[in-house]
């Protein structure tokens, strides 16, 4: 069964094709990498399907209905969940801080409700914060619930950021670059945790990556972008062995 | 195309302890918590003693303006230090709701709902702005705001018939409010309402949300925050609060006129929020107090110093303090708040307008 | 009725040069620092003070009171750059601007405490009216104002397309780093940039001084607003669109006071009318062409 379908994605600023006729599609329960040399289109895609930039042709499908003109904030309820390069997370905040930003459109009273104190706010706040401290006790962060972001070691932040995405009771999860920084261990931890995640809580991950070994051993399927353009797409190993994949690579260090 | 073999996920085995316990760690004991909120009773208590001795120099009245300029900065703060909107031009939406009120009570209307109308068309009048923000950003919008504030302040407030001319409108007290202390008690008490409501607002998922788009819209809308309603909802409290808080000064001075909603009033309502700290309540109280306050107390020919040192404290804080007086009180609203007392002459972090200054802790 | 049309458009324009002159200092600090200049207005009470003193109350000659006057507003613009600008050079764009509106605030206090609120009456460079056409008289001063607003449009522009200095103050505006590595030192361009501003601020109050009268916030209140406006418009990193948009907005200014004036003969006063045309314009250029008439593509 299909969750995300993307068709024909294409954008264009300026002059500049960004993305051309891109198809992705990931099904249910897969893990999914999109590779692709510095510049490829990666982020970009990622901001066209959650509509930060509004793709000039093509369609974004999510379990069966067009969401390509959805708000980008209305897609957080439909259960994605998306990361950033730079760690998408309110630096200035705690941890717990963003737990709680990240649980926002799980809030159940009203906007004015909230100001205006009524109980049943006051009520939900504490849920609010169990949960957090359930999701942050599950990623191992707990200790570091009341330390500001911006303070915390790289490695650190990235994994907040997943513990706040995950705080948005995502089904499905859009990472960009969630290795990016980390050692090979680490990286090979956070493999662990992808896989524990998928299985625990049902998750459809699209990951953007560039640490092969990772790729390599989660991801049941991988596409790869090159100057806007889809290159191949298979098996992992298919597409290490694939001589165009090779050759936009060489050069690159990942 | 998948072949995953997904084991149905075991039902999960309810959590015998909660972790909720988690939360009290860290923070004061029963007995710790009582001092705090004896120290606060406290000082609340010797503000509304303050009130009701009348002394000198802080004479009653003059404590009413401050608290007056404390609405003004809070309703300035949500956008300046919440939202991270600037905003020149926040005279308008004071003078409008200070007009509407004193047309509305002239004209018979009870001031207990003319001054909710004034939230109303203060509202209104940020929630145009509002609009404009969402297509621009930083100076220009610093530019715009100015230009908005000008151009209200010198059409609208210059009808005639809405602004009685130079002489300006009438704006009498409410009965039984006419008296210096119990305008005061008046006037402190919609303050009260008015700190409790940022109190809530910065506690709850609005002011959270306004934060966010603040620092990242991007990531915030990925966070399911609809950017677009909530920084209109930061304009619409805004000037909401500004306009009751106009309303109160027309009520407090009996008389509005034009002339009182120039561009330096402008200035002076950034000065004492910057000044005051951004992402500081109790920084802002005291700022806004200060220049309520100052030009009041001092002889007619010393008025200008007031402006004088207003500036050189802005220009102070922009270069060296950028927390403002927030930043210095610190130590004591950290520890009213729960945490440990802690005294450091550690050098200022970076908190410019831009950031929300000292961080208000959701 | 045209005749009445034409003056106030002529008027407008003369004025328009006065305009170009605080958009020009606008246009050059911004680009040397990258901020909308708050004080580029009040630069110019200050000299008109300083110049108010030196002849009415030192009794110095207008033609020996003029540089000095300058001079003094070149060294506020120095002390400016010094103890405001260089602090905040790495700050957000945002924070220098409301320094600059801090800066004028402490402008208009000390020139309140010193001055108090007396108006008072600048010198002339010169008397007399050279011609008159339809109402507008073409007093010298005025043509003074012209020639002057001219002639340092063309130098600007000569200045910063033809001479080092000048390729250097663009280069550190748009590069920094770049080249403060190639060894063109940023501060001395700095300060040259904001002293060249105060100048200018201070020519642009010391001309219009006379035709108005000098009180404390006298530029910012009726300039700042029409210099931002003039600058946004003409293209914030173009000098010649200064100029232009200056002449624009004046001439706009003058349309709208003649328009206000058949109004109110007419349906009855519309307060500020000149002023709600020109945020009006000001809008509708930020929105469809947000760089200006002439300014680079951001």
């Amino acid at each position: 069964m299909s969750v995300l379908e993307c068709n024909d994605l294409s954008i264009q600023f300026g002059g500049l094709k960004a993305l051309d006729a891109v198809d992705l599609s990931v099904n249910e329960w897969e893990i999914v990498g999109l590779i692709g040399p510095n510049g490829a289109g990666k982020t970009t895609f990622f901001n066209c399907v959650m509509n930060v930039y509004n793709p000039t042709r093509g369609s974004v499908v999510y379990r069966g209905e067009n969401i390509t003109a959805l708000p980008t904030h209305e897609r957080v309820p439909r259960g994605f969940g998306r990361t950033f390069q730079n760690v998408g997370l309110v630096k200035s905040l705690t941890v717990m801080d963003n737990m709680l930003i990240a649980q926002h459109s799980k809030v159940r009273y009203g906007a004015m409700a909230g100001i205006g104190g009524m109980p049943g706010s006051f009520r939900e706040e504490t849920a609010l914060r169990e949960n957090a401290l359930e999701i942050l006790s599950f990623m191992g962060l707990v200790e570091h619930r009341d330390a500001r972001v911006g303070s915390l070691p790289y490695g650190l932040q990235k994994l907040s950021e997943i513990a706040a995405v995950l705080g948005t009771d995502p089904e499905f999860l859009m990472l960009d670059e969630p290795t990016s920084g980390m050692s090979p261990e680490e990286a090979h931890e956070f493999g662990d945790l992808l896989l524990k995640l998928r299985t625990e809580l049902n998750l459809t991950v699209l990951m953007i990556e560039h640490h092969v070994p990772l790729v390599v051993r989660v991801c049941d399927h991988v596409y790869v972008l090159n100057f806007g353009r889809l290159l191949a797409e298979g098996k992992p190993h298919e597409i290490q062995r694939h001589p165009e994949v090779v050759a936009a690579y060489l050069g690159e260090e990942e | 195309m998948a072949t995953i073999e997904m084991t149905p996920v075991p039902a999960a085995a309810p959590d015998e302890r909660s972790l909720l316990p988690l939360l009290d760690e860290g923070k004061p004991s029963a007995r710790g918590w009582l001092a705090r909120r004896i120290v606060q009773a406290g000082v609340i208590g010797a503000g509304l003693a303050l009130i009701a001795v009348n002394p000198p120099v802080l004479q009653t009245d003059r404590v009413t303006k401050g608290l007056i300029f404390v609405i003004i900065g809070f309703s300035l703060h949500i956008l300046l230090g919440y939202a991270g909107q600037i905003s020149l031009g926040h005279q308008a939406f004071v003078g409008v709701g200070a007009f509407t009120s004193a047309l509305l009570v002239s004209k018979g209307l009870t001031f207990w709902v003319a001054i909710f109308v004034s939230g109303a068309t203060g509202a209104l009048t940020a929630l145009i702005l509002g609009f404009v923000a969402l297509r621009l950003k930083g100076l220009v919008l610093a530019l715009v705001t100015f230009a908005y504030g000008q151009v209200a302040v010198n059409s609208i407030f210059a009808i005639p018939q809405l602004t009685g001319g130079g002489a300006g409108v009438d704006a009498l007290r409410p009965a039984g409010f006419e008296g210096d202390k119990a305008w005061a008690y008046l006037v402190a008490g919609f303050l009260a309402l008015i700190w409790l409501l940022d109190w809530r607002l910065v506690k709850s998922k609005a002011g959270r949300a306004i934060m966010t788009i603040r620092e990242n819209e991007v990531a915030a809308a990925s966070f399911g925050i609809n950017v677009v309603g909530y920084k209109i909802l930061a304009f619409v409290l805004s000037g909401a609060i500004a306009g009751i808080g106009g309303a109160l000064f027309a009520h407090h001075t009996r008389q509005v006129a034009p002339n009182d909603f120039n561009f330096q009033l402008a200035l002076v309502f950034v000065l004492m929020v910057v000044v005051g700290g951004l992402g500081s309540r109790p920084g802002v109280f005291v700022g806004s107090m200060f220049f309520g306050i100052f030009p009041l107390a001092v002889p007619s020919d010393f008025v200008h110093y007031g402006e004088l040192i207003g500036a050189l404290l802005l220009l102070l804080t922009l270069t060296m303090f950028p927390g403002g007086i927030g930043q210095q009180l610190k130590p004591f609203t950290d520890w009213i708040a729960g945490h440990p007392f802690h005294f450091s002459l550690k050098p200022q972090r970076e908190s410019g307008i831009s950031s929300g200054g000292a961080g208000v802790r959701p | 009725m045209i005749s009445a049309l034409l003056s106030a458009i002529i008027l407008g324009l003369i004025q328009g040069a006065v305009i170009g002159l605080v958009a020009l200092g606008i246009v050059l600090v911004y680009k040397g620092s990258r901020v909308f200049n708050f004080a580029q207005a009040e630069l110019g009470t200050v000299a008109a003070f300083f110049l108010y003193f030196l002849i009415d109350v030192v009794n110095v000659n207008y033609f020996v009171a003029l540089p000095l006057a300058l001079i003094g507003i070149g060294i506020v613009g120095f002390l400016l750059e010094r103890l405001i600008v260089r602090p905040l050079f790495d700050a957000p764009r945002v924070t220098m601007l409301v320094a600059t509106a801090g800066v004028t605030l402490l402008f208009i206090a000390l020139e309140l405490i010193i001055g108090h609120t007396q108006t008072r009456i600048l010198a002339k460079a010169a008397d007399g009216t050279a011609f008159t056409i339809l109402t507008v008289s073409f007093t010298y001063q005025r043509m003074i104002v012209i020639a002057a607003v001219v002639g340092l449009a063309i130098a600007s522009a000569w200045f910063f397309n033809k001479t080092d200095l000048g390729l250097a103050v663009l280069a550190t505006s748009q590069e920094p780093v770049a080249t403060e590595l190639v060894g063109i030192g940023t501060r001395r361009i700095s300060s040259f940039v904001w002293v060249s501003a105060a100048v200018l601020g201070g020519i642009a109050g010391v001309l219009q001084g006379p035709d108005t009268l000098l009180y404390p916030g006298m530029m910012t209140r009726e300039f700042l607003l029409l210099g931002l406006t003039a600058a946004v418009l003409g293209g914030i990193t173009s000098l010649s669109g200064a100029f232009i948009g200056g002449l624009l907005i004046g001439g706009l200014n003058g349309l709208g006071s003649w328009a206000q004036g058949q109004f109110t003969a007419s349906i009855g006063a519309i307060p500020a009318f000149p002023e709600v045309l020109v945020f009006v314009v000001l809008l509708a250029v930020l929105s469809v062409r947000p760089q200006g008439l002439f300014g680079a593509e951001a």
